[in-house]
């Protein structure tokens, strides 16, 4: 009976999941609206095929939103522009800034062997990437080209050469610090600098854009530009005169990017959505089980206090020989059902709150917030907001309130599942309650 | 003339059994006046215990009517009989009934729950009773600690707690062995002659019956007609016409100038 009371009590904590999940949605979007803003004026313009940065360039770069490295293996073919496209951007008008970037895989592989239901393969990709920045001063002022959260060393600077930063993840495999030497496409190049990535996939070394160049063979090549307009109005005359006149670079204005943000809410909103369904469900599992096992509990004090009234049918003749009331003997068998029940509440919601959290783990389903759509969203708002994980587990926790109803309910089933044998024991004929043995 | 305690009229009982209908009782017609102590005597099977439920208010008969302290107990509506059972009736069984879980003093307060009576004076009422049937020292002792013959006492003590019109005995004998049973028969007289109470006691025993001051016998649930007089005495023969000391019951011989009685 005590188990079967814990059981409502185990299962009815899992509303506030859903409201700490809107929560962490409301706090990442507007952190992401945040960015954005910083870079409406902010035109991309790519060499490589895709949506510019958005799968080209690997997830962390702080400079700008970078929503996601590439799925593994899948390196996407790398293409270049003439640095000298950027010199003829900068005449259109409105333009401000043209940042031209040279991104290029290392030379550098490794191997990793990837488990799949259908057998193991092993794929190869680049180690890390290199990025190539334009290092004039008013750049690095002015647009967070380079990363910020520098941990050992110091940041890159104008003049820099034969220097790169480094990611720490990537110190870390090659187990070396600043002042050491490491090389490039077999150049030698000393760390000035080590930045933590905000993303753990994302493995980088930047480098004075000459000399990423140089290394890499792409001498006078680009791989994309950020091209800044001096207003918002003017983003959509220039992105249109680009396109007319490079129609093999890809644009990106800060609108394609809100539209891939309005998608993202509205996959972010679908999967919310599916999670409270699934909530609502495993609520409805939980009303079911409630109702079953409140059913159960009454019929188990109903069987209970029947056997009892049988077992002390002659104790009953005996009270109503001496002058016991029907009532007497009625409130007497109700009295005791219901103290049963108090016991087994008690027992129930020690039981409960040892075996609450165990329960939750086997009845509550694990709710996943990007169940259906792609990796590299989830990939993308880790880097955003890295405290943001892509699940949500319900728990299950004994609150006062919880205690409160359990007691509640207790007292009720015990009534409930007494009144009829109550009743028989008070309607028992004494003389015949007498002759039972 | 005393007044009447107890007034059958008539009686009949018909138990149907299957389809078989089985007269208990046929036509009883008793008086009980106050002070009486009357055993009815009969073979198993002849309606004593249904006689005796029905006067005790645990029954109701198929016909005829019983008054008890002046009400007609069978114009009583069901709801209304435990006031009657609690307040003029005394039962005293032959397996003693007595609650397991309770001790001695607490199963003689038992009838006296939902009086209007403080627990204190219930205590010491209990307490008095206990006296009365000489379990004073018994008192916090549980059913199974003690002597089949003092589980008796006890019932007889709870069956006075509340001063009942009369106490009905189902065989309180039954279960004892002879000696015990004597003794059990002997406080019922010693009760009936100091405190006055008002006894019935159904029994085959014939001498047990023989105890009592008037024997009235049952047959195939009809009363006969003959009637015999006990060895009970009343208070008043209770002295040796001889040297006229008081003496006992049961005694043969005068305690103090040893002259047979």
């Amino acid at each position: 009976m005590a188990i079967m009371i814990s059981i409502p009590a185990g299962i009815m904590a899992n509303q506030e999941a859903t409201q700490g999940m809107t929560g962490n949605l409301a706090s990442t979007i507007s952190s992401m609206q945040e960015e954005i803003n910083k870079t409406i004026t902010l035109i991309e313009v790519s060499a490589s095929s895709g949506r510019g940065k958005f799968s080209s360039t690997p997830s962390g770069t702080p400079s700008n939103m970078s929503f996601g490295t590439p799925p593994s293996g899948f390196e996407q073919e790398e293409v270049f522009t003439n640095e000298t496209v950027g010199d003829e951007i900068r005449t259109i008008e409105g333009v401000k800034d043209v940042v031209p970037f040279l991104e290029k895989s290392s030379n550098e592989t490794t191997s990793e062997t990837m488990s799949t239901p259908r057998g193991s393969f092993t794929i190869s990709r680049s180690l890390y990437t290199i990025t190539g920045v334009c290092l004039n001063s008013s750049f690095v002022e002015n647009y967070s080209i380079l990363p910020t959260n520098i941990t050992a060393g110091r940041n890159l600077q104008e003049g820099d050469s034969g220097v790169l930063l480094m990611s720490s993840n990537l110190t870390d495999y090659y187990g070396v610090g600043v002042g050491d030497t490491v090389e490039i496409y077999g150049e030698s190049f000393t760390i000035v600098g080590i930045y933590e990535p905000t993303s753990t996939e994302a493995r980088e070394v930047y480098m004075n854009i000459s000399d990423a160049q140089t290394v890499t063979g792409q001498v006078g090549n680009v791989s994309r530009f950020d091209v800044y307009a001096e207003d918002v109005s003017y983003v959509d005359d220039i992105a249109e005169v680009i396109k007319a006149a490079y129609s093999d670079l890809y644009v990106t204005t800060y609108e394609d990017r809100l539209a891939t943000l309005d998608n993202m809410q509205e996959m972010y909103t679908q999967s919310l959505n599916n999670a409270e369904s699934t909530i609502a469900q495993t609520q409805a599992t939980a009303t079911q089980e409630i109702i079953i096992a409140v059913a159960a509990t009454s019929l188990i004090v109903l069987f209970v206090m029947l056997y009892t009234v049988r077992e002390r049918t002659k104790e009953i003749g005996i009270l109503k020989a001496i002058g016991f009331s029907n009532w007497n003997i009625m409130s007497q068998f109700m009295l005791e059902g219901i103290l049963v029940s108090i016991i087994a509440g008690v027992v129930g919601v020690a039981i409960g709150s040892i075996g609450a959290p165990i329960l939750t783990s086997l009845l509550l389903p694990q709710v996943n917030l990007f169940s259906g759509s792609s990796g590299r969203f989830q990939l993308g708002f880790g880097s955003v907001n890295s405290g943001t994980t892509g699940s949500t587990t319900t728990t299950a926790s004994l609150t006062p309130d919880l205690i409160l109803l359990a007691f509640g309910a207790a007292i009720l089933l015990g009534a409930l599942g007494s009144l009829y044998p109550a009743w028989r024991a008070s309607r028992t004929s004494p003389m015949e309650a007498l002759r039972y043995e | 003339m005393s007044e009447l305690v107890l007034e059958t009229e008539k009686l009949d009982k018909v138990y149907k059994l299957g389809g078989r209908q089985v007269r208990a009782l046929s036509d009883v017609n008793i008086q009980v006046k106050k002070g009486d102590f009357i055993s009815i005597m009969g073979p198993s099977g002849s309606g004593k215990t249904t006689l005796l439920n029905m006067l005790g208010c645990l029954d109701k008969p198929t016909y005829g009517k019983v008054v008890l302290d002046g009400v007609n107990i069978t114009k009583v509506p069901e709801k209304g009989l435990f006031k009657i059972r609690k307040y003029k009736v005394g039962f005293v069984f032959q397996t003693f009934n007595l609650m397991p879980y309770l001790n001695a003093i607490e199963n003689v307060e038992l009838p006296m729950d939902g009086t209007k009576k403080s627990g204190d004076e219930k205590r010491k009422r209990a307490r008095e009773l206990l006296k009365m049937v000489g379990l004073s020292e018994r008192e916090e002792h549980r059913p199974h600690r003690l002597s089949a013959g003092e589980q008796q006492r006890v019932a007889i003590a709870r069956a006075l707690a509340n001063n009942p019109a009369i106490v009905l005995a189902d065989e309180p004998t039954g279960n004892l062995d002879s000696k015990t049973g004597h003794e059990i028969i002997r406080l019922l007289g010693k009760l009936n002659i100091d405190q006055g109470t008002t006894i019935v006691v159904v029994t085959h025993d014939s001498l047990i019956a023989s105890r009592a001051g008037r024997m009235l016998f049952l047959n195939d649930g009809k009363l006969l007609a003959k009637e015999k007089q006990g060895t009970h005495l009343l208070k008043k023969e209770l002295t040796c016409p001889n040297c006229g000391r008081e003496i006992q019951p049961d005694d043969t011989f005068c305690p103090r100038c040893g002259k047979k009685l």
